[in-house]
């Protein structure tokens, strides 16, 4: 590895394709949360301020991150897992907010440690399938902080990081026999917690009441509606009309529905262009770089990222039940910002550590 | 190894997910568009909303000042009411609450509002809610009531709630929805951390298809002291009561107000003001003739915060630190040890010729005073000889206002920004402010402007200025602290803007031993405080009189230090038209002290008349 001298904002230390895309997506973010509030004041609880600091927190997130070297992040893996571990223990024993105990409250936001554990979680695991470290520790590791957030409950995030260990271990040359074992681990373990009434009720009536009968959810009925609002080219300029429409959470979780109704069809296919060309730029460094380690750490990022915006768009269009998992860099939230942040941070810096700067 | 392939596979079934995706999105956003839209506008949502549970006020021991509690109220759907049936409903109405009188029903059934509260079910028999339950147009719902434990104790500080106006409901987006908004006092000014968000109930045709739950208000934790505030406020009325007693004044002795503010933080541990009300009249709508009655003794009015007064002798303090820090003394000395003969009136000759004789309060004089002496037996002609110099060394000059200077420095004339709302700056006149009342206010001007008698009125806290209690309170803090800072009620209100002043520990022990002067032997104050016995060695004070214009009796004010020694707490007494600070306002302090200090609590008895 040769080593750069990382300047700030300098092309020798920065990708510039990775920091211009991040940047295009947070600013997509202040558009589509303009359109949702439609005020300007400069108040802390304006979420357009909120989002616009979180973002300049990003940023200064995703340019240190730039400064540690991937050698470090390899050995910081451990250390990540345990920090994430000992995190989602103390969360469950915050005050419990709606129904469950996510989040840290530091004053004027709030410290969602799942956000934290799944960076945590593709370093660690990246660490472990490249050094074909498969002990017992790993898995009690990886096994207890899924369960962890399992109890908060968070039932999204779990099923994420879940998906994200089977999909990591699928592009190692892991036997699919033993893949096919996990999932019937996994399945067996739900119908356990299921059976010892661990499983909240309301959470498999959510799953039952999407599949069994006709009745789906009332937020994703209408934000179905909002989306169909946009149509081709987006309202985001005509929109006066005083319609009655009412998506809950449309700056977080729903605000894929905000996005396709100022923008339209037109801007939801942009959106997810881009999506689908950074995932080409990673895919081109995947094959590039030599490290076994970078190789796992950007799929596994490029995994994680992908199925967060899937899995958050087949909710908002009623394609699977509700699971509450954010849009990354889109939906406003403090954590989840700074954590696909860090996401970037860590990407731009593989990218720099094989000598590609545009 | 990594395998390749096996990316490949995971990138394509995440395309395969993509298509499926971008086929629904075409589906909704170009085939169905029409059709979606029409489904919106035919879908006639309408909105009701219940309030949110406001946030608890609780005091510094945990003791609920202000709570919140749900109770079921029993709801009528206007929109499932239809001529036939709903003859059945004011049957049941008028068969089951008896005590509601039949234009009250016709009332209900007359509204336009979604919903039309009947009444609470807490009063009946629970029996009651099962027969309610065949009935479709009838819902429940649990709504919020406010209860202030301490009824009047606390009803300035806390204030009260009510409907909100206009411009309430432009500047509080939950208020509409709450129903309720912050009137004054506390619950005005943290409204957004108690308010809370509403809950919305989502119609659709007169079905209830969605309920968002309410977002409880924030409780807040504030520094007063359940205890203290109910000592504060029985002192005040029995000094009240005294005044009363004692004087024979055209108007009833009735207004005054305390302020007992913790030295270290600016902390406020008891704030009373009299006449007070009951926060509750408002919870359930208070009568415009209580409304009316409580108004005109200006029971709505925090006179801590925003009572005006000219301070009095209690502002000498203030001269008292310029002339340490400048070095400016009588005539005849040259530091603050040094005496000066008081006569018991001052004559003298101004530049243009003209001359004046001001009398001291006691006609006989001080005798030989120096800078403590005065400040212990509250004497005029020295610091009226201090004004003097002032005036003519710098008289005309840049540094002419220096006294007002330095009292803006302690925060006079400008808000002490404790977390109330409506708090009044009160004024310190100086020459600018005499040239624009000419235009603004003649009637109270001479036309000569800002002269010398002006500067030495202000000296003794006389004249145009005016004051509030928590100003004197807080400026009193400053100068046996060093420090100047928002004094508050609310120990999460972050931005206290503290600043440092200059000011010496020295100069902090010379003026607590000379407040100590105060309420001992030969001081202004010592016989209200006599009763306290070797006490008062460690105690301290200041008095001060405050004449008014006419026959108004004069404003009678107390600044008290708990300990020497140790101060803790500073005690703001002022009861308008009480009198002496000396006679009324010291007794009340001391009884606050006695209590603050762990002693026996004695009745508030008449001091003297001094000043």
């Amino acid at each position: 590895m040769i080593n750069r001298r990382i300047t700030i904002l300098g092309p020798e230390g920065t990708n510039v394709y990775v920091i211009f895309q991040y940047l295009i997506f947070c600013v997509i973010s202040w558009f589509t949360l303009f359109n949702i509030t439609n005020e300007i004041g400069l108040d802390i609880q304006n979420v357009l301020v909120r989002q616009i600091i979180f973002t300049l927190i990003g940023l200064s997130v995703f340019f240190l991150i730039t400064y540690v070297s991937i050698s470090n992040i390899f050995g910081l893996s451990n250390v990540l897992m345990f920090s994430s571990t000992i995190l989602l223990i103390g969360v469950l024993f915050t005050e419990e907010s709606l129904g469950a105990r996510r989040r840290y409250n530091l004053g004027i936001f709030d410290f969602q440690p799942s956000e934290f554990t799944k960076i945590a979680f593709v370093i660690f695991l990246a660490a472990v399938i490249s050094q074909k470290r498969n002990n017992f520790f790993a898995i009690v590791l990886i096994f207890s902080n899924i369960l962890l957030i399992y109890s908060q409950p968070d039932l999204g995030t779990t099923i994420i990081l879940l998906l994200v260990v089977l999909g990591m271990y699928f592009v190692s040359d892991v036997k699919i026999k033993s893949l096919f074992a996990f999932l019937i681990m996994t399945f067996i373990s739900f119908f356990i917690l299921l059976e010892f009434d661990l499983v909240s009720s309301f959470q498999v009536q959510r799953i039952t009441d999407f599949y069994s009968a006709e009745i789906q959810d009332f937020s994703q009925r209408q934000s179905r509606l909002q989306i169909s609002l946009g149509g081709f080219l987006g309202d985001s300029l005509s929109n006066t009309e005083n319609i009655s429409i009412f998506v809950p959470v449309q700056t977080t979780d729903f605000i894929f529905s905000s996005f396709a109704k100022s923008f339209g069809f037109i801007g939801c296919v942009a959106l997810l262009f881009l999506w689908v060309f950074f995932g080409f730029r990673v895919y081109s460094l995947i094959v590039m770089t030599i490290s076994e380690f970078e190789k796992f750490l950007l799929a596994g990022f490029i995994i994680l990222l992908y199925l967060q915006i899937l899995i958050n768009i087949a909710t908002v269009i009623g394609l699977i039940p509700l699971t509450g998992d954010p849009f990354p860099l889109l939906s406003l939230g403090g954590s989840s910002i700074i954590a696909v942040s860090s996401i970037f941070g860590i990407i731009n810096r593989i990218f720099i550590e094989n000598n590609q700067v545009i | 190894m990594f395998s390749k392939f096996r990316l490949n596979v995971i990138f394509v079934i995440f395309t395969i997910f993509l298509s499926l995706i971008f086929r629904e999105l075409f589906i909704l956003q170009i085939i169905n568009t029409d059709e979606n839209t029409q489904d919106i506008v035919s879908q006639n949502f309408e909105t009701f909303y219940i309030p949110a549970p406001r946030g608890e006020i609780l005091d510094l021991n945990g003791n609920k000042l202000a709570q919140s509690f749900l109770e079921p109220y029993l709801f009528l759907n206007q929109k499932k009411i239809n001529e036939e049936n709903k003859s059945v409903y004011k049957q049941f109405i008028s068969f089951n609450f008896n005590e509601l009188t039949n234009t009250e029903i016709n009332n209900f059934f007359n509204s336009n509002e979604l919903f039309v509260e009947i009444v609470n079910l807490n009063n009946y028999k629970s029996d009651l809610r099962i027969k309610i339950q065949d009935y479709e147009a009838f819902e429940i719902f649990n709504q919020p009531k406010r209860l202030y434990t301490y009824k009047e104790l606390f009803s300035h500080v806390i204030g009260y709630i009510g409907k909100p106006n206009q411009e309430e409901l432009v500047e509080y987006p939950n208020a509409f929805g709450n129903k309720t908004v912050g009137k004054n006092g506390l619950e005005r000014y943290y409204e957004n951390i108690l308010s809370g968000k509403p809950s919305e109930i989502i119609l659709q045709n007169g079905e209830i298809i969605e309920i968002t739950p309410a977002i409880p208000g924030e409780d807040i934790q504030i520094t007063v002291d359940v205890n203290a505030q109910e000592v504060v406020k029985e002192s005040l009325q029995q000094g009240i009561e005294l005044a009363n007693k004692s004087f024979e004044t055209v108007n009833l002795i009735e207004r005054g107000a305390v302020v007992v503010q913790k030295i270290d933080t600016g902390e406020i541990t008891a704030m009373v003001s009299l006449p007070d009300f009951d926060p509750n009249q408002f919870v359930s709508g208070i009568s415009e003739f209580e409304f009316k009655k409580l108004n005109r003794t200006q029971a709505f009015n925090n006179f801590a915060i925003q009572g005006l007064y000219p301070p009095g002798s209690v502002f000498k303090v203030v001269a008292y630190w310029l002339a340490v820090n400048e070095g400016i003394f009588p005539e005849d000395a040259s530091n603050s040890g040094q005496y000066v003969n008081c006569e018991g009136s001052l004559s003298f000759g101004f530049d243009d010729g003209s001359k004046q004789v001001y009398q001291d309060w006691k006609p006989e004089g001080h005798g030989r005073v120096n800078l403590s002496e005065a400040l212990k037996q509250s004497c005029n002609v020295y610091f009226w000889d201090i004004a003097l110099k002032i005036w003519r060394t710098f008289g005309n000059t840049d540094s002419e206002a220096m006294l007002q200077e330095y009292s803006k420095e302690l925060g006079f004339s400008s808000m002490s920004n404790i977390d109330l709302p409506f708090e009044r700056e009160g004024v310190i006149p100086d020459r600018q402010l005499f040239e624009d009342w000419k235009i603004s206010k003649p009637e109270l001007v001479r036309p000569e402007g800002w002269l010398g008698g002006d500067l030495m009125n202000l000296i003794i806290g006389q004249g145009a200025i005016t004051t509030t209690p928590i100003q004197v309170s807080n400026a009193y803090r400053a100068l046996l602290t060093g420090i100047k800072s928002y004094p508050y009620l609310f120990n999460k209100n972050s931005d206290l803007n503290e600043e440092n002043i200059n000011i010496s520990l020295e100069f902090i022990d010379f003026l607590l031993d000379d407040l100590n002067l105060v309420t001992n032997p030969g001081g202004t104050a010592y016989r209200s405080f006599q009763v306290m016995g070797d006490l008062t060695y460690d105690i301290g004070g200041k008095t001060g009189t405050a004449q008014n214009a006419g026959d108004l009796n004069n404003t009678s004010w107390f600044v008290g230090v708990d300990s020497i020694s140790n101060p803790q707490y500073l005690i703001v007494t002022v009861v308008e038209e009480g009198g002496s600070g000396s006679a009324v306002a010291a007794p009340v302090s001391r009884r606050i002290i006695q209590y603050l200090l762990e002693e026996n609590m004695t009745p508030v008895e008449f001091g003297e008349i001094t000043e």
